[in-house]
């Protein structure tokens, strides 16, 4: 749920940080092992002052920055129960649901053309696919031949008697 | 059908008598379940057509439409969360309301089996539609887009009133899956030559064909991210749609008819792609590259064999997840800058890089990239442009290579490059912009893996 390379800490940190200017050190500290100082900021806790001339492209004022109030926000709403739910419901609904369920039925659908006629438009191609795959394992399996001569059994073919 | 009309009309009481911070959230997960019930559809087991009454039916071309409205819905609802969010209540019920209704038409349009339904519910497609663009939309054109769009599609399809009852009066009947078995050759003479311009005009426009197209910027361009999303996505499909059905009454005319309409397709498709190479104005590019995808739909409905129809069912479904989804980024960007022009806001990929990603699939998709259904489409296409005419296929290369084009143009002038000095303080992506660029993705990479259901009818 992270955004990317931004997570959900640096994301705080970045809205804290357009909104209240940079943490600051509040005393003074110098290392005793190279020449780091950490001093506190000459521009601490100072905004970045309001630009005399306002231009188009500058961040309009109207603009309401959702993550101030709430820095763990979805997007969807000021309050962050509704943000929260609504998160939820398109995550549960959307992909949960539907494109899993979706996805489920649709890969189980029938064969897709012309299930009543086989031969003429090219229907039932897989099944008859599967169907000559398992027959011809369950006949090499028994010794049987692959295929025979005749396309029906010649023993239950019951011809008319000869009449003189 | 009504296990998706009813729920839909009752999407309205929903959003009127949901608490206030509920409306977005009901609507929402009611509209996701209604999409999962149209998937139903999806299963056509022959050639034939399931019936549903005497006034719906689906078929294998209609079927994946209708999937696609509705998938459409919760997607809008979600795109449209941030900029209503300062509007009124009443408003927001009430644009709400306005797509849901569109929705509703939608549907029915796409299921309608007597034409003379269909027409009607075409031309009340309109409205909702009009009244989103001129009331919502952002910039002060809104309003001369609103006309353009209105008169150019009322223009068109006037005529194919007067065709359709000529041909009730002629036939008894208009119900599409009667008149299939009764239709008689139309003879060459003047007036059936006017018969079919005026049957095909209304769609023509609407697809909409290059000279006819100018409707179809503005109405992009002024439209707000629902508006445009549902124009792109499925108002342009109406218009396949109908050539589709259409073009069963009207053979063998349609052998040389087609002639003037395959031209101005080829070449416009051509020059709509170098428009897009132009455009300064992001929507509008996008609104252009539809143009041009539709432009590929029209040759393909026209050919009339059945590897153009497969391709043109194809694409229609991948151009409209496809264009829905470029315009759902391009109004990520205005939503943080407030401006449509491409330059203000470069280099994302610095800033925002999950949306680049998003950015990156939505341009490879958009440029045909194999094996997405996209290619599937285009390739049909230009595999029986081929075998019409064999000089198609330059103009179809061309077509392929400057779509690639304006594609990489926009990915890398919206993501690549440094980041202009004053797009710093953007805010970082929302999840639900996340999840809206995954839920048009993911369907578009499954059906890359399971293509057959949205080949239509001649798979």
């Amino acid at each position: 749920m992270a955004a990317g390379l931004l997570g959900l800490g640096a994301r705080r940190l970045l809205a804290v940080a357009a909104t209240r200017g940079l943490p600051v050190a509040h005393v003074r500290w110098e290392s005793s092992s190279s020449r780091a100082v950490i001093a506190p900021s000459a521009v601490a806790g100072k905004r970045t002052p309001e630009p005399t001339v306002r231009w188009q492209e500058d961040p309009d004022p109207e603009d309401e920055n959702l993550y101030e109030k709430n820095p763990d926000s979805h997007g969807y709403d000021k309050d962050p129960v509704v943000d929260l739910w609504n998160m939820r419901v398109v995550f549960f609904f959307g992909f949960s649901i539907v494109l899993v369920f979706g996805s489920t039925f649709v890969a189980y659908l029938p064969d897709y053309r012309c299930m009543g006629c086989p031969r003429e438009w090219n229907g039932m191609q897989e099944w008859a696919r599967r169907e000559a795959e398992r027959l011809v394992k369950y006949r090499e399996a028994n010794g049987l031949p692959i295929m025979e001569s005749n396309c029906f059994d010649p023993s239950k073919i019951q011809l008319p008697e000869d009449e003189d | 059908m009504l296990k998706i009309i009813i729920p839909t009309i009752m999407l309205i009481p929903l959003t009127w008598m949901s608490k206030p911070n509920m409306i977005w959230i009901n609507t929402t997960t009611y509209g996701l379940l209604i999409s999962l019930i149209s998937l139903f559809y999806l299963n056509q087991p022959n050639d034939n057509t399931l019936n549903s009454s005497l006034m719906f039916f689906s078929d294998s071309l209609s079927a994946p439409l209708l999937a696609l409205t509705t998938w459409l819905l919760p997607l809008m609802l979600m795109a449209s969360q941030h900029h209503l969010s300062k509007e009124p209540l009443t408003r927001k019920k009430l644009y709400i309301s306005m797509l849901i209704l569109l929705q509703l038409f939608l549907i029915m349009t796409f299921t309608a089996s007597e034409l003379i339904f269909f027409y009607i519910l075409f031309e009340a497609t309109l409205i909702p539609t009009l009244i989103i663009i001129t009331r919502w939309g952002n910039q002060t054109e809104r309003l001369n887009a609103g006309l353009y769009f209105l008169f150019y599609t009322l223009m068109g399809s006037l005529p194919l009133l007067v065709a359709l009852l000529y041909i009730h009066n002629f036939m008894g009947s208009l119900n599409f899956l009667m008149i299939q078995y009764w239709i008689q050759p139309l003879p060459n003479s003047w007036s059936n030559i006017f018969l079919w311009l005026a049957c095909m005009m209304a769609f023509m426009v609407k697809m909409p064909l290059y000279g006819l197209h100018l409707w179809l910027p503005k109405a992009h361009v002024e439209a707000p991210i629902a508006g445009s999303m549902v124009l792109a996505a499925v108002l342009l499909k109406l218009g396949g749609y109908g050539m589709m059905r259409i073009t069963t009454l009207l053979n063998p005319l349609t052998n040389f008819m087609a002639y003037p309409f395959m031209m101005l397709s080829l070449w416009g498709m051509i020059m709509t792609s170098s428009i897009c190479l132009r455009q300064t104005d992001l929507k509008s590019l996008i609104a252009y590259s539809s143009v041009s995808h539709m432009a590929l739909v029209i040759v393909a409905v026209l050919i009339q064999t059945p590897w153009s129809y497969m391709g043109a069912t194809a694409l229609m479904i991948a151009h409209g997840l496809t264009s829905s989804m470029l315009f759902c980024l391009a109004n990520s960007n205005y939503e943080r800058i407030h401006s449509r022009t491409m330059i203000l806001a470069r280099g994302l990929q610095t800033l925002l890089p999950l949306m680049a990603a998003w950015w990156l699939l939505a341009s490879l998709t958009n440029l045909a990239l194999p094996p997405t259904i996209n290619l599937i489409g285009e390739l049909f296409v230009v595999m029986s442009s081929f075998s019409w005419s064999n000089i198609t296929i330059i103009l179809m290369g061309i077509n392929i290579t400057i779509t690639a084009l304006y594609s990489l143009y926009m990915l890398i002038t919206t993501q690549r490059g440094k980041y202009s000095h004053h797009i710093k303080n953007i805010k970082p992506s929302f999840t639900r912009e996340n999840a809206l660029m995954t839920l048009h993705l993911l369907p578009l990479l499954l059906l890359s893996l399971n293509p057959k259901i949205i080949l239509g009818p001649l798979y």
